[in-house]
């Protein structure tokens, strides 16, 4: 039988790459992980609740380790206590993994340029999203996912795998 | 007791039963100050309890202040209070640097953890402390924050003229990296047999309400002792807020007890304005009164929402969330801003307000009776949540005064003890509502008296909004705090003036000290305040509830099961950003 690739296409069959669906699948099931530190986690848990249902986007499935999940919303300030603890989760997660910095305090310090405060998250652990607000409502957050979803479906894990 | 005694006699009476121990009485803002030495601190902090016609059972706050230019550079104050005979004294005590001051864990458990504290920030040690050690800061930590030569530290804000110079913050916490803060609590083994088992949980967990940390020696299920470690949230509040104008300072009040931040702002507000005994017009106070029950309504619906889902009743959850979500709503109409909206401030609200309002509050106050029924019926008579509350984590009135809870806490175990009504603020005379208390203190008591409570709350919001005319005076008028109208700036040279200074300069409180507490959704809420005439607080200390309620939980743990612990935790309803500041 001699059939052409137009006439797949035809009968609903789509072409992609292995490394597109693996990013596609990896995107719409994130988990993140239950780590919540000061006031932006109460917004988090806003996002997880019936009004802004993260569930919408695949992304509902908290995870209380960090063993299981693949993304980590630093949602709060990070203090110099807990910032060794915070590394330690992180290092904890399997590869992919995926670090949200929602607020301004996980972001750049907030309002708190003091002595107990980590100014920043990342300076702990790389950061891929940075959501602003003092809390970002769960709306911010929520688009934040999303990019970070496109983050991860541009992201070329088998062609061009990251050092 | 004693019948109702002017407080200059008060201070008499307690000169004449402890001889030679107070060395100096002053009144300022309606408080009694008494100094003492730290010879005689214990003598007459034993004295203020034990007496029969003194009665001082309550230790409300221990709070630290450094004054470097003085021989005896910090001073410890004591708020003590009688809540037989409502009324209450400060202790202050002077002391110097290598100098100890005998513990007052003895007198009061509450003790502890408020020297422990003053230990970690300030240096000053207690003698005969059963376990002084660091509380907020991390064990690597080395200073004392507190005091008044430790920098404010942080880093440099980036702008392009200095973006190249700027000397990143110190990596302090590298120094934690694989420490002894992950070290299993160093005592713990030895104290039960081979069979008991070490566990530790949190600081990341999902049932500890935030950054709590427990250590648990258990053997099988039974849990033989709880060793709390706190301070994973620990945000230099106070500190910054010492380096802030007296307004400025206003935000970054918001954001100690996160779920109810206009309450935190009213608290602080109150406070300077006892300091500078400045009057705020009743129609302000009022939209005080309702802002502040709205906000123990969301902060009660968490409570009682993650309390839930951490036993099991995940719906519950899901329900007070779609609640709070109309009151936030009302929040954010009001100021733009769902959670910290710093509306409240020093001088009144911050705007009037917009219009629509009175209808957004009504429309939710005529749906809440009937989730609260929801609430009532999802969980009142449902037999797990009996089984896993009833006789739980019992809190018998003596402990629960000993240990200085408040709020929800204090009345599960019967103390009908409500600032509210035992030492009104605000315009709360005006209103009607009852104080619901509990029986035998247990966990279900808790959540039945946060539940009654919400129907309270809701009481008084309806009766608020009555009185609250849709527009009005909202601020005092007095131009050194409120900044003039606009119209009143394109006229008058003074206006301008006054505006000029206010937000360059901020306003200038006369020197003193204060302590001002009111009834937040956890307890008493106490602000402590000195002024030295500047623009910005010499001293500002938090009595937090959820700090002072939290001590009591290895008590509460002890012989139960591990999942009691997880009850138990939620019954006491700790904000984290509360408890490490
Ligand atoms: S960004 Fe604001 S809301 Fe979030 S943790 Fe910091 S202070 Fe709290």
């Amino acid at each position: 039988m001699n059939v052409t690739l137009d006439q797949l296409v035809g009968h609903g069959i789509i072409l992609t790459s292995v490394e597109d669906v693996l990013q596609w699948g990896r995107k719409s099931a994130i988990w993140p992980m239950i780590f919540g530190l000061a006031c932006c986690a109460i917004e988090m848990m806003g996002m997880v609740a019936p009004r802004f249902d993260v569930a919408r986007f695949g992304a509902e499935v908290f995870r209380g380790t960090p063993r299981q999940s693949d993304l980590i919303i630093i949602a709060g300030r990070l203090s110099v206590k807990m910032a060794p603890v915070l590394r330690r989760l992180y290092e904890q997660m399997p590869e992919p993994k995926w670090v949200l910095a929602m607020g301004a305090c996980a972001s750049c310090g907030g309002v708190f340029n003091n002595y107990a405060i980590v100014q920043g998250a990342d300076k702990v652990v790389p950061v891929d999203i940075y959501v602003p607000g003092c809390p970002p409502s769960p709306d911010a957050v929520i688009f934040g996912l999303m990019e970070l979803q496109k983050k991860i479906q541009a992201q070329r894990p088998l062609s061009q795998p990251v050092a | 007791m004693t019948t109702a005694a002017t407080d200059t006699s008060l201070a008499e009476l307690i000169k004449a039963r402890c001889p030679g121990a107070v060395t100096g009485a002053a009144e300022f803002r309606g408080e009694t100050t008494l100094t003492t030495t730290p010879e005689n601190l214990h003598r007459l902090l034993s004295t203020l309890k034990t007496d029969p016609d003194l009665g001082f059972n309550y230790l409300a706050d221990i709070a630290g202040a450094d004054y470097p230019g003085r021989s005896k550079r910090f001073e410890v104050n004591y708020q003590v209070s009688s809540i037989p005979a409502n009324r209450s004294v400060r202790v202050k005590v002077s002391v110097g640097e290598d100098e100890p001051l005998p513990t007052a864990t003895n007198v009061w458990k509450t003790a502890n953890w408020h020297e422990r504290e003053i230990f970690d920030l300030f240096g000053v040690r207690f003698s005969g402390h059963p376990d002084l050690r660091r509380i907020l800061c991390p064990d690597f930590w080395t200073g004392h924050p507190l005091r008044k030569d430790f920098p404010l530290d942080g880093e440099e804000v980036a702008f392009t003229h200095n973006q190249d110079s700027i000397k990143p913050q110190e990596a302090i916490w590298k120094k934690g990296l694989g420490k002894a803060e992950y070290a299993l609590e160093q005592g713990a083994a030895d104290v039960g047999e081979e069979t008991t088992m070490v566990i530790n949980m949190g600081p990341q967990h999902p049932s500890t309400h935030g950054v709590l940390r427990l250590v648990l020696q258990v053997d099988g299920e039974t849990v033989l002792r709880t060793i709390p470690h706190i301070g994973y949230l620990h945000t230099g509040i106070e500190k910054t807020a010492e380096n802030l104008t007296w307004q400025q300072a206003v935000v970054v009040t918001d954001r100690m007890d996160y779920l109810s931040p206009p309450t935190n702002n009213l608290a602080y507000a109150l406070a300077v304005e006892k300091l500078m005994g400045i009057e705020v017009p009743e129609r302000a106070q009022d939209i005080r009164v309702l802002i502040a029950e709205l906000t123990r309504l969301a902060s009660h619906l968490i409570a009682l929402g993650t309390h839930a889902m951490e036993i099991g009743a995940m719906s519950v959850f899901f329900y007070c969330w779609r609640d709070r979500e109309l009151i936030l709503d009302i929040m954010d109409f009001l100021s733009g801003v769902r959670m910290m909206t710093s509306f409240i401030n020093i001088g009144g609200v911050r705007a009037d307000l917009p219009d629509g309002f009175h209808k957004k509050v009504q429309d939710f106050l005529d749906v809440f009776p009937a989730s609260v029924d929801e609430y009532d019926g999802l969980l009142t008579n449902n037999r797990i949540w009996e089984k896993r509350t009833l006789g739980i984590s019992v809190i018998t009135p003596e402990e629960a005064l000993d240990y200085g809870l408040s709020g929800p806490n204090i009345r599960g175990s019967g103390i009908k003890w409500d600032l509210r009504k035992d030492r009104p603020y605000l315009t709360y005379p005006k209103y009607s509502f009852d104080v619901p208390v509990g029986k035998t203190g247990d966990v279900y008591d808790r959540y039945l008296v946060r539940l009654e409570e919400m129907r309270q709350s809701r009481e008084i919001c309806v009766q608020a909004l009555k009185q609250i005319s849709p527009r009005g005076e909202f601020r005092t008028a007095d131009r050194k705090i409120s900044p003039p109208p606009k119209e009143e700036l394109e006229r008058n040279m003074e206006a301008l003036i006054h505006h000029f200074l206010l937000y360059t300069r901020g306003f200038q409180p006369p020197e003193g000290e204060v302590y001002s507490a009111i009834e937040s959704a956890r307890g008493e809420l106490g602000i402590y305040l000195v002024s030295d005439g500047s623009n910005k607080p010499y001293r500002m200390h938090v009595r937090a509830p959820s700090f002072v309620s939290l001590q009591i939980l290895p008590a509460l743990c002890e012989g139960g099961l591990v999942a009691d612990v997880i009850a138990a935790i939620g019954s006491l309803d700790p904000v984290m950003g509360e408890v490490d500041r």
